[in-house]
């Protein structure tokens, strides 16, 4: 009989586990009534611009910034549509990813909103792994006002799946009293590479005695920023490893090495640390998406203080002063019932409204791609916080400068592929051999 | 004398039906359980071991055979992910479970003062949310944390310990982490176990000459054994399937040095492009390595008294 509770004691916990790793399958079904379904919302697209009442359902991740921007486009698309209101649904990214994944994998679209943000590093991935979920834009879109590496990366086999949103065009923010102090002007950091910035950062480090930027030895954006200045990725198009034989990659990891082997960058692990570390003072340059800004002004003592410079560059063939961070997109889902009215909404509002963008700036900060906001008197404002620096057009000029890159499918597999080689990298293994095991495990990694 | 018999008859009859009726209800009882375990239990299991068998991205995915379990042994991210976790599994339990044994025993002495307040402040790290106390130690154990200023302040070290940047200390603040965590929950099984040994045992050894370290190793440790048993059982299963603590203080790096296999199965399903078949494959070799566990404690610990 004891034997008899044990086995049972084992199976219980044994198959307690197996919870964790299951997934529902496709149920097939369920692909009749989405037939139904966009019937039906075309229909109700089309009626909806004759006053019948539509809400639209919208997922997003920051009501301060991609929820705040909904709200403005509500408010603008309102005055013409006052039949259509917005149901903004806020979570974290993660669960919102998460939320999705789970979602469409179930193949059950009832739980699914209208419109959903997508960071751009996922566009491919998702389009890619759940094939007709998220509506076609293409024709819907005058792509040739927004900047080419934006429209790029939402473009995947030919056909355009969402409105450009947000971007994360890269500067350097600098303190301007540390510069001075070490004997620099701002045009010394103007148009420079990074072993010039290496340079610089060991003098500021003698002289003022903060380090020049910090190294987060378990994340890979700075990595990411410096390929991307040379129109290189993790991953090429075709979705390959991208390490071995590439000498961005190769460039980069030699700097990456010298920022701590220079002695001028203070290791941090984390998100706060790193925020942490600029708004105490403690480093003299941030290079970084253009939406650190709201960050680094949540420091007001240091009003006055900073500035911004182009992205230093790599010293080889194809290197630019400009590289991006981050950055979303709108997508429709193909299975909502207000589909046309949701791609309609997006496309006169942020696919197309000088107006919209004018007050994300104002309002959130957000810098949008769509190039005829650029001339709008918003971007050319002068702040007092970082010294009258007309920052907001510098930062629109860098946009159009960016390479255009693909993203592809699998960032993140070659993204955790490299990290595993990083601590050795430092520690000084030979860079060649450390990118060719990378190259290994991603293979391993994509089957 | 026919009525008698009849009597008879019938009275059986009616203790039959009796029983009948009893069974019905007993199956009922049984049943729904029974039905809600197998459609949210076994069905999902099933199909997950037929998901495992599967190859693709998302939705799009054609059967792959045993593709899937032969992809396994050639995984280096897999196989990092099961040595740290059998790292883990092997230096965290057996020092939690002594550190619980020990904080039971101790906590069983009739002498103790302000008992309740030390069984509640050891018990207290159970209660807290995994999430919390992993963002507390990751501050804890941050470069300019209060852990190396304390260390530096005493003078064990000069330098600050880059504990979360570096692959073995990062497993340090892994183990310490959960052992805050989970010891307090062992030793609540230990003390209520404890309390229930009679303590005439204790008043014969002592008479016998028996010292206080022989009374734990020979009467405390032995009559503990089921639920020591059922301890390492719990730590084990609840080790492999490790995941908050690692995702909310190292995020799995530097590296991959502290990457679990749960978080490994998150990965392939939510980080990555979603591979849920593979995904699957993983999380069966979990219970695979679960059960062969388990079987060797019981082995070990369990049977050799029947």
């Amino acid at each position: 009989m004891k034997k008899f509770f044990s086995m049972m004691l084992v199976c219980v916990l044994v198959f307690s586990l197996v919870g964790c790793g299951s997934k529902e399958d496709t149920s097939k079904g369920s692909q009749g009534g989405e037939e139904v379904a966009k019937q039906e919302s075309s229909e109700k697209g089309a009626s909806s611009s004759d006053g019948e009442e539509v809400t639209l359902t919208a997922w997003c991740w920051d009501p301060s910034f991609n929820g705040a921007a909904l709200q403005q486009a509500e408010a603008i698309y309102k005055e013409n549509n006052p039949n259509v209101t917005l149901e903004i649904v806020d979570m974290g990214k993660i669960d919102l990813e998460q939320k999705l994944n789970t979602n469409l994998a179930s193949g059950i679209t009832k739980g699914l909103p209208d419109i959903v943000l997508v960071n751009d590093s996922n566009i491919q991935k998702f389009v890619k792994s759940y094939p007709g979920a998220f509506a076609d834009f293409t024709g819907n879109l005058d792509i040739s006002q927004f900047s080419s590496y934006k429209t790029d990366i939402l473009t995947v086999d030919g056909k355009l799946y969402g409105v450009p949103f947000d971007i994360g065009v890269t500067g350097m923010f600098y303190r301007r009293d540390y510069l001075e102090e070490a004997g620099f002007t701002p045009e010394d950091l103007n148009n420079i590479t990074w072993d010039e910035y290496i340079e610089i950062g060991k003098v500021i480090g003698e002289k003022v005695g903060v380090h020049m930027m910090t190294v987060n030895p378990n994340e890979e954006a700075l990595i990411s920023v410096m390929l991307q200045s040379a129109e290189s990725w993790y991953i090429t198009p075709e979705n390959q490893g991208n390490f071995v034989g590439n000498p961005v990659m190769k460039e980069t990891m030699r700097l990456y090495k010298e920022f701590v082997d220079s002695g001028i960058s203070k290791p941090v692990t984390g998100w706060s640390e790193f925020v942490g570390s600029f708004n105490a003072g403690e480093v003299a340059t941030v290079v970084s998406g253009v939406w650190q800004i709201a960050s680094i002004m949540d420091e007001p003592s240091q009003s006055g203080k900073w500035g911004v410079a182009p992205t230093p560059r790599l010293d080889i063939e194809g290197g630019v002063n400009a590289s991006n961070e981050g950055g979303s997109s709108w997508f429709v889902m193909d299975s909502s019932e207000n589909k046309e009215a949701a791609i309609d909404f997006l496309v006169s509002t942020i696919g197309g409204s000088s107006e919209f963008y004018e007050s994300f700036l104002e309002d959130s900060g957000g810098v949008g791609s769509y190039i005829p906001a650029f001339d709008t008197p918003a971007y050319a404002k002068e702040d007092t916080f970082f010294a009258g620096q007309k920052v907001y057009e510098d930062f629109a000029n860098w946009s159009t400068k960016v390479p255009g890159i693909t993203l592809g499918m699998y960032t993140q597999e070659a993204k955790d592929a490299l990290k595993n080689e990083l601590p050795g990298i430092i520690q000084g293994t030979d860079i060649d051999a450390a990118l060719e095991d990378a190259q290994k495990v991603f293979e391993q990694l994509v089957q | 004398m026919k009525s008698l018999k009849e009597g008879i008859r019938l009275k059986n009859q009616k203790s039959y039906s009796l029983q009948k009726s009893k069974n019905i209800n007993g199956w009922i009882f049984i049943g729904l359980p029974t039905i809600l375990i197998l459609l949210f239990s076994f069905y999902p299991m099933i199909q997950s071991l037929y998901l495992s068998t599967q190859k693709g991205i998302g939705i799009v995915y054609e059967f792959n055979g045993l593709g899937n379990y032969k992809r396994l042994f050639s995984d280096p991210m897999f196989r990092d992910a099961i040595k740290n976790t059998l790292i883990y599994l092997v230096v965290q339990v057996p020092v939690m479970l002594f550190l619980g044994l020990v904080l039971a025993s101790m906590l069983n002495i009739p002498s103790l003062k302000y008992r309740s307040f030390f069984r509640t402040a050891i018990f207290l790290p159970c209660v807290t949310s995994l999430v919390a106390y992993s963002v507390l130690f990751k501050s804890l154990f941050s470069l300019d944390g209060i852990i190396n200023k304390l260390l530096m302040g005493i003078s064990v070290i000069s330098q600050p310990i880059p504990w979360l940047m570096d692959p073995f200390w990062a497993k340090v603040v892994i183990i310490l982490a959960i052992t805050w965590r989970w010891t307090g929950y062992n030793m609540m099984f230990y003390l209520a176990a404890m309390q229930n040994i009679d303590t005439s045992i204790y008043e014969a050894a002592e008479i016998d000459g028996a010292s206080k370290v022989a009374q734990f190793t020979k009467i405390t440790v032995p009559l503990l054994k089921p639920i020591i048993l059922f301890t390492t059982i719990l730590s084990t299963n609840g080790t492999l399937q490790l995941f908050d603590e690692v995702v909310n203080i190292t995020g799995g790096g530097p590296g991959n040095a502290t990457v679990t296999i749960s978080q490994y199965i998150y990965n392939l399903s939510f980080a990555y492009t979603p591979n849920f078949g593979y995904a699957a494959t993983v999380s069966y070799a979990i219970v695979f390595m679960v059960a062969v566990l388990a079987f060797i404690q019981f082995k070990v610990a369990g049977d050799n008294d029947e």
